[in-house]
């Protein structure tokens, strides 16, 4: 693993930097943070590093719906210490943590999954995890939810909602009974809408490129029909849903309506849906291979206004390793998904600032998918607590490449492209990373 | 004659006229010298080339292998069958291995999409495309193109019709491509499951449902294979149905100019997509396509092994 220079807990001292007020970026000459009191001025023994920002933005932290470290049952591809690493360097104080090789679905495994991220020495993030609504993902048996919903045991508590990754719900009566069952807790449930009937073997969107191209493709349909299916049984049970990586506006159209029926439905859009379209395809490369797929540059363009509108409520990561060997085939063969903790803030904060302003940007990446899931905020000036920050030059290009990445893989459709802006370093915990 | 623009054949879609041209005109040479008591010419003498095919193939295998030999090149048949890709072993491992035995041209058949391109990207042999998923099978297209330059002088502003499955057809999405740089005009038709879901395909061609108005102006009428396993995806509720609607039959002939070319890229379901009698009728040039099949082949691994035919021949 190439970990960065990192330098375990020190106060710091940021100068010359654009900080984050709340509601702008502000001149700031010095800014004074102490490693355990964040901007409360403390005594302790900690070092004092100094860094020039040189105008750079001194933000929040961000906060990641979709991180799935693969550990326990996938460790060869992935460790909870490289999704860390990962984070740092990202500038990623927290996460909704959904994981799809060890679904959490009992006590057991929850109580299993918090010993194994507490153990871990390099962990000083806010991980808040998903528990399956069924046992194993997709399947017809209900999972220990209200165990899982109460998590007795752990200081972390229980998981914050219920989700059963991408896999498809087996049948619309289970997916009643689920609700109905996981009502109890008053959790939120979280869905990636596919019909998997529609899907069925595709791999990209269905459009001009699948059909130039000859493959399989998956229509909006797809995601529409399941998302009507979930939104009248949520709507039948009033239950609070949330719909994971949306990729058309056809869906965005399905929350505003739920919402204007007094509905509590919340979305999110990965950031590489709105980074990228279909005509990606043409290259060819496994890396644009995604789940959901990549859709067309009107599709993009919908997730953008739906952004730009409110209907979106947070820019999701979906933070998916895949090892070198599975994206060393041809695109219909390769395993699905992109790593995007490391990238995602230079990647997308021009555009996205530029589109809905710094205060909506810094919302839509971290204090909304924050608030979504009961966690805490990256910072807060005048609490007495740690604060958590990232600080980014959006002006200094950086070319993505393999030591980019934290662990030994490195699939991502951005490597070797150049990003808009560059991250200084980031302040987690009272710890300093380089970027 | 300047040589190929191209390095490898992925696909027709994007390859210049000039290219396909230079492929034709060699295809032609070497069809003389198909017909010819000696077949076989020097072109290729100490290269080695590689079939590797992934999916099953009959004719297309042989095509290339007899191609290749007529070339004089060295040849070697790699089906996944009897690799070690059965194995778990990766396509790139595959590859790399195979080319450590110092293999110059690899052709390649594979189900998914942009296989070719992918072993391009990961090795130094020159890549020929036999058919990747339902992408494209750009030596069936130059056959097809050569059969009707054989048969009516040119391409240009001739009118191909292709009936059939569209949507899940290499050969179709090929001659498309192919046909309309030449400056054919082609139209496609068949069931509403079997073609294409979005316009991008029918910006370049015109697509006409029903099967009389299509075969009406067509010089010649390319007839696609209907696999079976359609019936069970519920996209066709039954062959009879399917021969009785889009079949060429001679009753759908009589909608057709007089002199109207049946050709098809094998093997013929006989009865479904096309009756006997006309596949084996003076319509037909199904067999003179095979026949193509070798020229065409020798024409693009001598062209991209960067010859030229007249100086072998």
């Amino acid at each position: 693993m190439r970990m960065r220079k990192e330098i375990p807990l020190v106060n710091l001292v940021l100068k010359n930097a654009k900080f984050w007020n709340g509601n702008s970026f502000e001149p700031r000459g010095e800014i004074r943070l102490d490693a355990q009191n964040g901007f409360v001025a403390g005594s302790n023994k900690f070092e004092t590093k100094e860094i020039d920002c040189k105008g750079a933005l001194v933000m929040p932290a961000l906060f990641g719906l979709g991180l799935d470290f693969m550990e326990p049952l996938r460790d060869d591809v992935y460790t909870f210490a490289d999704g860390f690493d990962a984070m740092h360097r990202g500038g990623f104080y927290g996460g909704l943590y959904e994981s799809a090789a060890n679904p959490i679905d009992d006590a057991d495994t929850l109580s299993a999954m918090n010993h194994r991220l507490d153990s871990q020495a390099s962990n000083r993030f806010d991980i808040k995890f998903l528990g399956a609504f069924s046992k194993g993902f997709g399947s017809d048996s209900l999972a220990e939810m209200v165990e899982l919903a109460d998590g007795e045991d752990s200081e972390r508590g229980g998981v914050v909602g219920f989700g059963d990754g991408n896999a498809a719900i087996p049948h619309s009566r289970f997916l009643r009974l689920a609700m109905e069952y996981g009502k109890m807790t008053g959790k939120r449930f979280f869905f990636q809408p596919m019909d998997k009937t529609l899907r069925k073997s595709g791999c990209v969107h269905e459009g001009a490129y699948s059909d130039m191209l000859g493959m399989k493709g998956i229509p909006r349909i797809a995601e529409t029909i399941a998302a009507y299916t979930v939104l009248e049984t949520a709507r039948f049970l009033n239950v609070p849903v949330h719909f994971k990586q949306v990729t058309c506006g056809e869906t965005l159209e399905l929350v505003r309506n739920a919402r204007k029926q007094g509905m509590d439905v919340t979305c999110d859009v990965n950031l590489y849906h709105l980074l990228l379209d279909d005509s990606c395809l043409e290259l060819l490369d496994s890396a644009y291979h995604m789940l959901p797929p990549i859709r067309s540059a009107e599709d993009r363009d919908a997730l953008w206004a739906g952004i730009v509108d409110g209907t979106v409520d947070a820019v999701s990561v979906n933070h998916t390793p895949v090892l070198r060997q599975d994206t060393e085939v041809n695109f219909e063969d390769s395993v699905p998904g992109a790593l995007s903790l490391e990238i995602a803030l230079p990647a997308i904060w021009k555009e996205l600032s530029a589109r809905v302003g710094e205060a909506r940007a810094v919302d839509l990446l971290s204090t909304a998918p924050a608030k979504l899931v009961g966690a805490s905020v990256a910072f807060d000036e005048s609490a007495n607590k740690v604060a958590n920050l990232v600080v980014l030059d959006p002006n200094k290009p950086h070319k993505v490449v393999e030591a980019d990445f934290a662990g030994h893989v490195c699939n991502s459709p951005l490597l070797g492209k150049e990003l808009p802006s560059s991250i200084v370093g980031s302040y987690i915990s009272g710890v300093w990373t380089e970027g | 004659m300047s040589a190929l623009e191209i390095k490898h054949l992925f696909g027709l879609q994007g390859v210049s006229k000039h290219d396909i041209r230079m492929i034709l005109d060699n295809a032609k040479q070497f069809r003389e010298i198909l017909e010819r008591p000696v077949k076989k010419v020097p072109s290729l003498r100490g290269m080695t080339i590689v079939n590797l095919f992934f999916e099953n193939s009959t004719r297309t295998r042989t095509s290339f292998e007899l191609a290749e030999k007529r070339l004089s090149a060295d040849t070697v048949n790699f089906t996944s069958g009897n690799s070690s890709v059965k194995k778990g072993e990766t396509l790139v491992d595959t590859l790399r291995n195979i080319e450590s035995m110092k293999i110059d041209i690899v052709v390649v058949r594979h189900k998914g999409t942009g296989v070719p391109k992918f072993l391009a990207d990961n090795s130094k042999a020159i890549i020929v495309n036999a058919g990747d998923g339902a992408h494209e099978h750009p030596t069936q297209a130059l056959l097809d193109m050569l059969t009707i330059e054989e048969k009516l002088g040119t391409l240009e502003g001739k009118n191909v019709t292709i009936i059939g499955d569209i949507r899940h057809s290499r050969v179709a999405r090929s001659n498309l491509w192919g046909m309309t740089t030449m400056g054919a005009h082609v139209t496609l038709c068949g069931p509403s499951t079997l073609v294409p879901r979005n316009t991008s395909l029918m910006d370049h061609v015109t697509w006409e449902p029903d099967v009389k108005k299509a075969v009406k102006d067509a010089d010649a009428i390319i007839a696609l294979r209907l696999q079976k396993e359609r019936m069970d995806d519920a996209l066709l509720p039954s062959m009879r149905e399917y021969r009785n609607t889009f079949g060429i039959t001679n009753e759908l002939l009589e909608y057709a100019k007089d002199k109207v070319l049946i050709m098809h890229p094998g093997p013929i379901n006989r009865g479904v997509e096309l009756d006997s009698e006309i596949a084996d009728g003076e319509h037909s040039v199904i067999l003179d396509q095979v026949t193509n099949g070798v020229a065409v082949r020798m024409a693009v691994l001598f062209l991209l092994a960067g010859g030229r035919a007249n100086e072998n021949a």
